[in-house]
C-alpha cells in the first residue's frame, strides 16, 4: 500500500513474521535484555518465545496460567539464565527460569523440531521451568515490569492496585508495597531507567508516579491530561540527550543549549498513549538549586532532604494521526524515535527535531506536524506511517528491539516488533528515504 | 403321609409341587375322599407348632386348598365353620396373609351376611391394627385386597358399623397408616375412596383427608423391571381422585393445596394445579363458590407471571373449571367469581400491550369458552371498558394489545356458539349471544382499523384482519351484507395495496378469503368473484401484469371445495376470451398456470368425482385442439414449449382419474392429437416432422403419463419404443423435445410392458439392431437413451438390472464418454414428476435399495482399481447415486464410503458433485458420527477449503457449495466427541473469519452459525 | 415468583412490526408484484431438465454480485439475542433498533477498517443489566462480523442513569476479553446468545 502523500522521511518495511503465529490473539511482546529472543504473551494461556535471528518459535511456555497471559517481562541483569515474569488474567503472576549458559553459540533453527511448535510439544529439560507463582491480586493482572536493577517487580491489576514485589533470594518474593491510588483498572506499569521511580497508567484516565519515602512507597506525582483510559506508559531511555538529535551541540543557540541542560537535569521523559487517540510526552521540572545528582557519577540517588513530591508537566502532544484507541507507545533507546500503534491497525513513527533546523521549513506548522505547544524549541514530526500493518486486525503492542538477523546493517540497528489480534508478531525495519526518493514523489 | 405333610415338605423345595398337593387335596375334598373335618384336624399339630414359619405355611396350605375348591363343595355351615376357624387364627402373628387369602377364597365360594362381615372387619381391626406392623408386603397385600373386596361387595355392612360405632372410622383410617408400598397404596386409596364418596363422614372428614393428603405430592419411580406395572401416574390419579372425592374435604384441601402451590418444584406445582382442577369439578357449585375468589387470587399468578408455559395452561384449566362448576349453580356466585377477574383484566388492559395484558387475554379466552352465560357476562364486563380504552389509546401498539384481547373473546364465543357450519358446545338452544350487542361497534372498529391504519402497522392490521375473519365465522352473528363488506376490504388489500415487508397482511387476507369461502361460499362467489374478474382483463392490451396478484388469489380460492367448480369455470372462460382476443403469451401462460394450480388444489376432489368428463370436454379437448391446430385458433403462446408443458400438465391431471374406457379415446390420439391424419404423419414416426410438430411431443408425453397401463396404445409398444429411440437421436431436436421423447421411452418401458414379455421387448434395444450397450457405439445421445431405459426399469425393480448395471459401470472407464456416463448417474434416482404412482407407473418400494446394492459396492471396488484419470468418474457416479438415496440404505456401506466422499470434495469444477458429497457426509455425520471420527482432520480441512471463495483467478466453489460446506462443518462440533474437535477449534474459528466476509449474505449467515458452534467448543475446566 | 426483576412487565413489540429485509423470504420476490404462487407448479426436478445439459458447475450466475453487510444484517444478528431477565428478544423489547445501528466506512483510502456503531436502549433507565446486554451485543458482533469491522456498542444517550460508565466498560477491549474468560459471566452470555439463529 502506498504511503499517504505526505513528506515522510522513512518507510517501514516488513522484515519477517515470527512463525508459526499463534492461532489466537497475542497481547504483548518483550525483547530479551541481552539475548536475541522475544517473549510474546498469548490469549491461549501460553507465552511463545521466538528467536530474533531465525524469526522462528523456540519455546511455548504452557501450563502455568488458567487464563490469557496478558503481559511478560524479562528480568534484567541476570547472568547465565533467563528469568521471565508472566502476568495473567487468572490474577496471578508467574516466574520462569531457563539455563542459558553457552546459548550464544546455539543455532535456534536447528532446535525447531516438528513444524508448528505447539502446546506441550517441547519437553526437553532445557525448556523454561516454572519456578514460582505470585498471588495477591483480586482480578486480572494487566501488566508487569522489572525495575532496571532487577531488584523489584511491579504488577498492576483490574483490582485498581499496583503491587511492588522484592525478590529477597531466588524465588522468595515479598510484597513491599500495595499502592491503591487509582480509581480504576491499572493498565500499565513502567520503571524509570535510572531511579527507583515507578509509573502507572489507568482506566481512571490518569498516570501516577511513586517512589520510596522513608521505606514507604508513596505517590509522588499525578499526571492528568488524557481524556480517556491511558493504555501505556514508558520512560525515555537513559541520557538520550547524548544519543539523539541533541547529541552534537556545536552551532546550537543559547536557548537550545539551555534546553539541553534543562532536559539533562530533569532526566528521562515519559510517554503515554490513550483511548483519546493522543500520545503525550511529559517531563519533570528540575528542582531549583539542585543539579542532577547523577550527572557526575552516573549513579542514581535521591536527595532525601527534599520533599519527595515531583512536578511532572505535559511537554507536548504528538501529531494526532490515530483514529482509534492507541494501545502502545515506545521510545527507541538508540535514536529517541517514538513508535505508536493501536486499534486502527496503523503503526506511526515520530521523530523529534529542532524547530528552526527543519530541513524542510514548509512542513513546520502544516497539518501533520502542527505543534501543540508552540513555545517549544523542538517539534515532533511523523516520519513514517503504515496502514493495516496487521491486515485488518488491531495492534496491541509495539516496541523496539536490537536487530540481530544476518541482514543486520549496523551494530546498533533496531527493528520494530508489532503484536496483533491476528496472533502474529511482525518485525519491521525502518528505511530512511534519501532526498531523491522524497523528490520522486 | 398326609397332604399337609407333603405340602410342608415340598413348600420350600418347590412351590409348584406344593400347589399340586393343595390341588390334590381340593380334588379329594370334591370327591369326598377327604373330609373337611379330617383336613382341619390334620392341620392341628402344625398350627400348634412352636415354629412360626410352619404355622404360616400351614395356613397358606389351607388358603390354597380353599382357593382351588370348586363352588358347592362346601356347605354354608362348613364355610361358616371355616370362617370362624380362620378368624381365630388371626391373633397368631404368623400367616396373616394366608388367612386373608383363605377368607377371600371363602368369600368366592359363597356370600357372607352383614354381621359376619362386621365380625371379620372388627377382628382385623382388633388384632392386626395398625397393619404396618406386618413388615412383609406379601402379608399386608391380601388383607388390603380382602378389605377392598368387602368394601366393594358389603359396603352397607361397614357403613352401618361406621354409623353405629363412634370410633370405627378413626380405627379404620389409622389401620392403613404408614403404608408405603405402591401396590398396596393403590388398594388403600380405592378402599378409602368408598367412605369418602358414599358415607356421611362429617366429623371424620379431616382425618380421612389427612390420611390420603399425607402422600401428596406423591413421587414414585418404578424399578426398571417393575412386574406390577404401576406407574407414578397411576398413584397420582388415584390420590387425586381421593382428594377430589368429596366436598367435605374442601376446607382442608384448598388451603393445603394452595400452600403447596408456592413450592419451587415444577412437578409439585403441576400436581397441585391438576388436583385443584379435579377437585373443583367434583366439589360442586355450593362448595366451590366459597373458595372461588381465593383460588383466583392464587392461580392467576401462574398465568400473569408465567414461569412454565404448561403450568400456566394448567392454571387456566383450573380457573375455567371453577367457572364451569359455578355456572351449574345460581348466577350469584358465578358473578361474584367473575367480577374480580374482569376487574383485574381490565386493569391490565390499561397498559397493554404487555406480558400481563396478553395473559389477561388468555384468561378471558379460556374462561369465556366455558359456557354461554360466562361468555356473555365477560363480554358485558370487558368490552365497554375495552372500547373506551381503545378510543383513548395513544399508541398503535396499545390499540393492538386491546384488539388482541377482543379477538380472543370472539374466538371463545365461536367455541361456545359455533360457526356457520356447526353448532357450538352450547347447542341449539343457547341463550342469545351477548356479542350481538357489541357486534356493530366491533365490526366498525376493526374495519376502520384495517382500512385506515398505515401499511407499516403490520401487526395491528393483522389483528384487525384476524378479528374480522373470526366475526365472519361466528354463528348467526353477521349479516351476509356485513360479511360482504369484510370480503371487499380483504379483496381491496389483496388487489390494490403495494407490497410491504413480508406482505403478511396480503397473505392473511387471501387465506382469510379462503376461510370465509369455507363458511359462506355463496357470499364469496357473489361479492369477491366479480371483483376479481374485474381485475382480469379479457385481453391485456397494455402488457401490464398487475392482474397477477388477483389471479393468484383467485386461483387459491379453488382450494375451497364448495367453490372449486366456479373458480375453474371462471378461469376457463377468462382463458378462452383471452385467447380469442389475442392476448399476450405471458397473460395466457398466467391463466393456464392459474387453472393448473386450482386443479392441483382440487385434485383430491377430482379423484373422488366419479365423472370428470365435464372437465375433459370443457378443458382438455379444447386445449388439445388449440395446441395441435395450425389455424388461427392456435394462439401464439402455444408455440412456446413451456406453455405446451402447462397444457400437458392440465390435461394429465384431468385424464389421470378417468376410466380405461374413457382413456382409450385419448390413447388412440396419443401422437395424432385429434388431427385426423395417420400416425405416420407425426413424430416419432414421421422422420421429416417440423419443429411445430416436434414440440407437441411435450403434450403427448403428458398424455402418455396420465394413461392407465391397460389402455390400448395407437400401436404396438415395441415399434413405438424403437421409433422413439431413433427419433430421440435426431440432431434437430430441442433439448426439451428430446427430453420429452426420452421420457416417453421410460414411461412405455415402465408401464406398458408386462413383466413376462419384458425381456423379449427389450431385446432389440440391448442387442442388434440398437446395441445400446456396445462400447464402440457409445455417444451422448445413446447414453441418454440408456439412462431413459434404466429409469423405466429400475422403478419397477426389473431383474434385468443385474446384467445392465455392470455394463453401465464398465462405461465409467470409457476414455471418451466415461465422464458423460458418470454424470448420468445423478438422474437415475432423481425424483421424477411423470413416473409416479398417480400416473399409474410401477414403482417398487425397494427400487432404491436394489439400485444401491447393485451399484455402490461395485463402484467402491472399481474405484480402487481404476486408473488415476478415470477415478473422478467413479466419484461423480457415486455421489450421483447417493444424492437421492435415503440414508437408512446408505448407512450399510458408510464405512467404506467416507474416504471416497472426502476425495469428491477435492474434485475441481464438479460443484454439483461436491455439493452432493457434502450432503451425504452431513447425513453420515448426523446418523453415524463414529464412522467419521478417524477422518475428522481431513473432513474439517476440506470443508474449510470449500467454504471460502478463492482469489480473483481461482473463483472457488459457488455460494450453494459454500453454504452446504459450512452447514456440514456446523454439525462437526455437535456430533463428534469434544476431544476429537477441540484441537481444531482455534484454527477453524480463525479460518472461518474469511467466510464471515463472504460476498453472499446466505453464506455469511451460515458461517456465523458455524463459527458460533465452534466457539462454544470450550476447553474443559476453565470456569471458576 | 419473578417480582425481583428490574422490570417485570416490559412493553413488547410484535414480531411483525420488527424491521425485516424486504422479501427476505425472497427467491419468491418477483417484479410483477405476484408472490410467485405458480412457481412450484413445475417441480424443481422436472422431466424436461436434461441431467447432461446441467452446467457442470452449480455456480449461481449472480455469484459475483456482492451483497454488502448492511445495518439490517447487523440488526438481524443482534435482535435475536434474548434479554437476560425476560424470555424475549432484544428486538421485541426494542432494546436494539434498526435506526440506532450505523456502519461507518473506512476513513481513509489506505484503510479497509469499517466501524459498526450500535446504540442500545435499556428497558428502563436503571436497568442493572445494561452492561451485560451491551456486552452480549458486542460479543455477538465480534463473533459474527469479519475482523475488518470495529464494533462500538454504546448505551443510547439519556436512556440510562450511568450510561457514560457503561459505555467506557463496553469500549474497553481488555475488559471484554477478560469477561469472555470468566466462566460464570460467559454462562449468562451463552444463554442470551443461544436464541440467535
Amino acid at each position: 500500500m502506498p504511503p499517504p502523500p505526505e513528506a515522510l522521511s522513512y518507510t517501514l518495511q516488513p522484515l519477517a513474521t515470527l512463525s508459526p503465529p499463534s492461532n489466537s490473539r497475542t497481547w504483548q511482546s518483550a525483547p530479551h535484555p541481552n539475548l536475541p529472543l522475544v517473549g510474546t504473551a498469548c490469549s491461549d494461556r501460553t507465552v511463545r518465545v521466538y528467536s530474533l535471528t531465525s524469526f522462528t518459535l523456540l519455546h511455548t511456555i504452557t501450563g502455568g496460567h488458567k487464563r490469557s497471559v496478558r503481559s511478560v517481562s524479562w528480568k534484567p541483569g541476570v547472568k547465565g539464565q533467563s528469568v521471565l515474569a508472566t502476568g495473567s488474567f487468572d490474577a496471578s503472576a508467574g516466574i520462569w527460569r531457563r539455563d542459558e549458559r553457552g546459548l550464544e553459540e546455539q543455532d535456534y533453527t536447528r532446535r525447531r523440531i516438528g513444524g508448528d511448535g505447539d502446546e506441550g510439544e517441547e519437553e526437553e529439560d532445557d525448556d523454561y521451568q516454572f519456578s514460582c507463582i505470585l498471588d495477591g491480586h483480586e482480578s486480572e493482572i494487566k501488566s508487569l515490569s522489572w525495575s532496571p536493577s532487577g531488584q523489584y517487580l511491579a504488577t498492576c491489576s483490574r483490582d485498581k492496585s499496583v503491587w511492588i514485589w522484592e525478590e529477597l533470594e531466588d524465588d522468595n518474593f515479598e510484597t513491599i508495597a500495595v499502592l491503591q491510588e487509582h480509581d480504576g483498572d491499572v493498565k500499565c506499569v513502567a520503571w524509570h531507567p535510572e531511579e527507583d521511580l515507578l509509573a502507572s497508567a489507568s482506566y481512571d484516565d490518569t498516570v501516577r508516579l511513586y517512589r520510596e519515602d522513608a521505606d514507604d512507597w508513596v505517590q509522588v506525582a499525578l499526571l492528568d491530561g488524557h481524556k480517556m483510559t491511558v493504555w501505556w506508559v514508558e520512560f525515555e531511555g537513559s541520557w538520550m540527550t547524548r544519543k539523539d538529535f541533541r547529541a552534537h551541540r556545536d552551532g546550537l543557540t543559547e536557548e537550545q543549549t539551555r534546553h539541553v541542560e534543562l532536559s539533562e537535569r530533569s532526566g528521562p521523559r515519559l510517554a503515554t498513549c490513550s483511548d483519546d487517540c493522543t500520545v503525550r510526552i511529559w517531563h519533570r521540572e528540575p528542582k531549583e538549586g539542585t543539579g542532577r545528582a547523577s550527572t557526575n557519577t552516573g549513579i542514581p540517588s535521591i536527595i532525601r532532604s527534599m520533599a519527595v513530591d515531583e512536578d511532572w508537566v505535559q511537554e507536548v502532544v504528538l501529531p494526532q494521526r490515530h483514529e482509534r484507541a492507541i494501545y502502545s507507545v515506545s521510545w527507541s533507546q538508540k535514536t529517541g524515535m517514538i513508535v505508536s500503534a493501536g486499534s486502527d491497525g496503523k503503526i506511526l513513527v515520530y521523530k523529534e527535531r529542532w524547530k528552526t533546523q527543519t530541513p524542510n521549513g514548509a512542513s513546520v506548522g502544516d497539518e501533520d506536524t502542527r505543534m501543540v505547544e508552540n513555545s517549544q524549541l523542538t517539534e515532533w514530526v511523523v516520519v513514517a506511517e503504515l496502514f493495516s500493518a496487521h491486515d485488518v486486525f488491531e495492534i496491541n503492542h509495539v516496541c523496539w528491539a536490537a536487530r540481530s538477523d544476518k541482514g543486520r546493517r549496523s551494530e546498533d540497528e533496531e527493528v520494530i516488533l508489532s503484536t496483533g489480534d491476528d496472533g502474529e508478531v511482525k518485525v519491521w525495519v525502518l528505511n530512511e528515504l534519501n532526498i531523491g526518493e522524497l523528490k520522486g514523489k | 403321609m398326609s397332604d399337609i405333610q407333603q405340602y410342608l415338605l415340598d413348600y420350600d423345595k418347590n412351590r409348584k409341587e406344593a400347589s399340586a398337593v393343595a390341588q390334590q387335596s381340593a380334588t379329594r375334598l370334591q370327591n369326598h375322599d377327604l373330609k373337611l373335618l379330617t383336613l382341619i384336624e390334620e392341620l392341628g399339630e402344625y398350627l400348634n407348632s412352636e415354629d412360626g414359619p410352619i404355622r404360616s405355611k400351614t395356613m397358606s396350605y389351607l388358603a390354597e386348598v380353599l382357593a382351588l375348591v370348586p363352588q358347592k363343595v362346601l356347605s354354608t355351615q362348613q364355610r361358616n365353620l371355616l370362617c370362624d376357624f380362620i378368624l381365630s387364627r388371626i391373633e397368631d402373628s404368623e400367616g396373616l396373609g394366608s388367612c386373608a387369602r383363605a377368607l377371600l377364597a371363602l368369600e368366592e365360594l359363597g356370600k357372607w351376611d352383614n354381621e359376619k362381615v362386621v365380625k371379620i372387619m372388627d377382628t382385623f381391626l382388633a388384632h392386626t391394627h395398625p397393619l404396618r406392623q406386618y413388615k412383609q408386603q406379601s402379608e399386608r397385600y391380601p388383607v388390603l385386597r380382602l378389605i377392598d373386596t368387602i368394601m366393594a361387595k358389603y359396603r352397607d355392612a361397614l357403613r352401618i358399623s361406621h354409623d353405629s360405632t363412634p370410633d370405627f372410622m378413626t380405627r379404620f383410617i389409622s389401620y392403613f397408616d404408614g403404608e408405603k408400598d405402591p401396590r398396596n397404596l393403590m388398594v388403600v386409596f380405592s378402599i378409602l375412596r368408598v367412605p369418602m364418596t358414599e358415607w356421611n363422614i362429617g366429623a371424620d372428614a379431616q382425618e380421612l383427608f389427612d390420611a390420603v393428603f399425607n402422600y401428596f405430592p406423591i413421587t414414585f419411580r418404578p424399578p426398571p423391571d417393575d412386574p406390577y406395572g404401576i406407574t407414578a401416574q397411576d398413584l397420582k390419579d388415584r390420590l387425586r381422585d381421593c382428594i377430589a372425592s368429596t366436598s367435605d374435604f374442601a376446607p382442608y384441601a384448598f388451603p393445603a393445596l394452595l400452600d403447596k402451590l408456592d413450592s419451587t418444584s415444577m412437578n409439585t406445582k403441576r400436581d397441585v394445579l391438576q388436583t385443584i382442577a379435579a377437585a373443583v369439578v367434583e366439589y360442586g357449585p355450593r362448595t366451590v363458590s366459597l373458595y372461588s375468589i381465593t383460588l383466583w387470587d392464587s392461580l392467576k399468578f401462574e398465568i400473569l407471571n408465567v414461569q412454565e408455559e404448561d403450568l400456566a395452561q394448567e392454571a387456566l384449566t383450573g380457573l375455567a373449571a371453577v367457572a364451569r362448576t359455578l355456572s351449574q349453580g345460581t348466577s350469584g356466585p358465578l358473578n361474584a367469581y367473575l367480577r374480580p377477574i374482569m376487574k383485574e383484566c381490565n386493569e391490565h388492559l390499561e397498559d397493554a400491550p404487555t406480558k400481563q395484558s396478553q395473559a389477561s387475554a388468555q384468561i378471558l379466552h379460556k374462561i369465556a369458552g366455558v359456557s354461554p352465560e360466562v361468555s356473555n357476562i365477560l363480554l358485558a364486563g370487558v368490552l365497554p371498558n375495552l372500547f373506551l380504552l381503545f378510543q383513548t389509546a395513544d399508541t398503535m401498539a396499545k390499540r393492538r394489545g386491546l384488539l388482541e384481547v377482543l379477538v380472543q373473546l370472539i374466538r371463545a364465543n365461536i367455541g361456545v356458539y359455533g360457526d356457520w357450519r356447526s353448532v357450538g358446545r352450547a347447542g341449539e338452544q343457547a341463550p342469545t349471544n351477548a356479542l350481538i350487542q357489541s357486534r356493530d361497534q366491533t365490526l366498525e372498529v376493526m374495519l376502520h382499523g384495517l382500512e385506515n391504519a398505515p401499511t407499516k402497522e403490520v401487526s395491528f392490521r393483522l389483528v384487525c384482519l384476524d378479528g374480522l375473519l373470526q366475526l365472519t365465522k361466528a354463528r348467526q352473528l353477521l349479516s351476509d351484507d356485513d360479511i360482504g363488506r369484510i370480503i371487499q376490504v380483504f379483496h381491496a388489500i389483496i388487489i390494490h395495496e403495494d407490497p410491504h415487508g413480508k406482505d403478511e397482511v396480503k397473505e392473511a387476507a387471501i387465506n382469510g378469503l379462503v376461510e370465509i369461502a369455507h363458511q359462506k361460499p355463496q357470499v364469496v362467489v357473489d361479492k369477491a368473484f366479480p371483483a376479481f374478474m374485474a381485475q382480469l382483463p379479457d385481453v391485456d392490451v397494455d402488457q401490464s401484469n398487475d392482474y397477477i396478484t388477483a389471479l393468484e388469489a383467485f386461483a387459491k380460492l379453488g382450494s375451497e371445495e364448495d367453490i372449486f367448480d366456479t373458480v375453474i369455470l371462471r378461469l376457463k372462460n377468462k382463458f378462452s376470451s383471452a385467447v380469442k382476443q389475442g392476448s399476450s403469451s405471458t397473460y395466457i401462460v398466467a391463466l393456464l398456470s392459474a387453472i393448473l394450480y386450482a386443479l392441483k388444489k382440487g385434485a383430491a376432489k377430482l379423484e373422488q368425482t366419479a365423472d370428470v368428463s365435464p372437465y375433459y370436454q370443457d378443458i382438455v379437448l379444447p386445449l388439445l385442439q388449440r395446441a395441435s391446430s395450425s389455424d388461427d385458433s392456435h394462439p401464439k403462446a402455444f408455440d412456446d414449449e413451456t406453455t405446451l408443458d402447462l397444457v400437458g400438465r392440465i390435461c394429465n391431471i384431468i385424464i389421470r382419474p378417468q376410466s380405461i374406457k374413457e382413456q382409450n379415446d385419448v390413447a388412440a390420439e396419443l401422437h395424432t392429437l385429434f388431427r385426423d391424419a395417420p400416425l405416420t404423419d407425426f413424430p416419432p414416426f414421421y422422420t421429416e416432422s417440423t419443429p411445430e410438430q416436434n414440440k407437441l411431443m411435450i403434450v403427448s408425453t403428458h398424455l402418455l403419463s396420465s394413461l392407465r397401463k391397460d389402455t390400448t396404445l395407437p400401436c404396438g409398444v415395441q415399434p413405438l419404443i424403437l421409433a422413439l429411440v431413433v427419433y430421440s437421436q435426431r440432431s434437430d431436436l430441442s433439448s426439451t423435445v428430446r427430453a420429452a421423447s426420452l421420457r416417453q421411452i421410460s414411461l412405455l418401458i415402465n408401464k406398458f410392458i408386462p413383466t413376462p414379455i419384458l425381456k423379449t421387448c427389450m431385446n432389440p434395444l440391448l442387442n442388434s439392431p440398437v446395441d445400446l450397450f456396445v462400447p464402440e457405439k457409445l455417444d451422448p445421445l445413446r447414453i441418454r437413451i440408456i439412462f431413459a431405459c434404466l429409469k423405466g426399469l429400475l422403478l419397477r425393480n426389473s431383474t434385468s438390472l443385474t446384467t445392465l448395471y455392470p455394463q453401465l459401470l464398465s462405461f465409467l472407464s470409457h476414455s471418451q464418454y466415461g465422464i458423460t456416463v458418470a454424470h448420468g448417474f445423478a438422474g437415475l434416482l432423481q425424483p421424477d414428476d411423470l413416473l409416479t404412482k398417480q400416473n399409474h407407473c410401477q414403482i417398487s418400494g425397494l427400487h432404491k435399495q436394489k439400485t444401491f446394492t447393485l451399484l455402490v459396492p461395485n463402484i467402491v471396488q472399481a474405484f480402487r482399481d481404476a486408473s488415476p484419470e478415470s477415478k473422478p468418474n467413479y466419484l461423480i457416479a457415486l455421489s450421483g447415486v447417493l444424492k437421492w438415496m435415503p440414508f437408512e440404505i446408505v448407512v450399510e456401506e458408510v464405512g467404506q464410503l467416507v474416504p471416497l466422499l472426502l476425495q469428491s470434495l477435492d474434485l475441481k469444477g464438479e460443484d454439483l458433485v461436491t455439493e452432493a458429497a457434502i450432503g451425504t457426509l452431513t447425513s453420515i455425520l448426523q446418523e453415524r458420527p463414529k464412522t467419521i471420527e478417524e477422518h475428522a482432520g481431513s473432513l474439517i480441512s476440506r470443508l474449510l477449503a470449500n467454504s471460502t471463495t478463492g482469489g480473483k483467478e481461482t473463483p472457488g466453489p459457488p455460494p450453494k457449495v459454500r453454504v452446504e460446506a459450512l452447514r456440514c462443518l456446523t454439525q462437526v462440533p455437535e456430533k463428534l466427541k469434544q476431544e476429537v474437535v477441540l484441537p481444531y477449534r482455534r484454527q477453524v474459528c480463525k479460518r472461518l473469519t474469511k467466510a464471515l466476509d463472504d460476498r453472499k449474505r446466505e453464506v455469511r449467515w451460515q458461517a456465523v452459525r458455524c463459527r458460533t458452534k465452534w466457539l462454544d467448543v470450550d476447553e474443559v475446566g476453565d470456569d471458576d | 415468583m419473578e417480582l425481583d426483576k428490574d422490570n417485570a412487565n416490559p412493553t413488547i413489540l410484535n414480531p411483525s412490526d420488527l424491521p425485516s429485509r424486504h422479501r427476505e423470504s425472497a427467491a419468491r420476490k418477483r417484479e410483477d408484484g405476484g408472490t410467485g404462487l405458480f412457481h412450484d407448479l413445475i417441480p424443481q426436478y422436472n422431466y424436461l431438465s436434461d441431467p447432461f445439459d446441467h452446467p457442470v458447475s452449480a455456480s449461481d450466475s449472480d455469484d459475483d454480485s456482492v451483497e454488502d453487510i448492511d445495518e439490517q444484517e447487523i440488526y438481524d444478528l443482534i435482535s435475536s439475542i434474548s434479554d437476560p431477565e425476560h424470555p424475549l428478544s432484544l428486538g421485541s423489547l426494542a432494546v436494539v433498533n434498526l435506526p440506532d445501528i450505523h456502519i461507518l466506512p473506512p476513513t481513509s483510502p489506505y484503510s479497509s477498517i469499517s466501524t459498526v456503531l450500535v446504540e442500545v436502549t435499556p428497558t428502563i433507565t436503571h436497568c442493572s443489566l445494561a452492561t451485560v446486554i451491551g456486552l452480549g451485543v458486542r460479543v455477538r458482533l465480534e463473533q459474527a462480523l469479519p475482523p475488518r469491522f470495529r464494533v462500538d456498542v454504546r448505551i443510547k444517550k439519556g436512556t440510562h442513569s450511568t450510561d457514560e460508565a457503561v459505555n467506557k466498560q463496553l469500549g474497553d477491549k481488555e475488559r471484554v476479553a477478560a469477561a469472555l474468560e470468566n466462566g460464570t459471566l460467559m454462562g449468562v452470555l451463552r444463554k442470551m446468545l443461544s436464541t440467535c439463529e
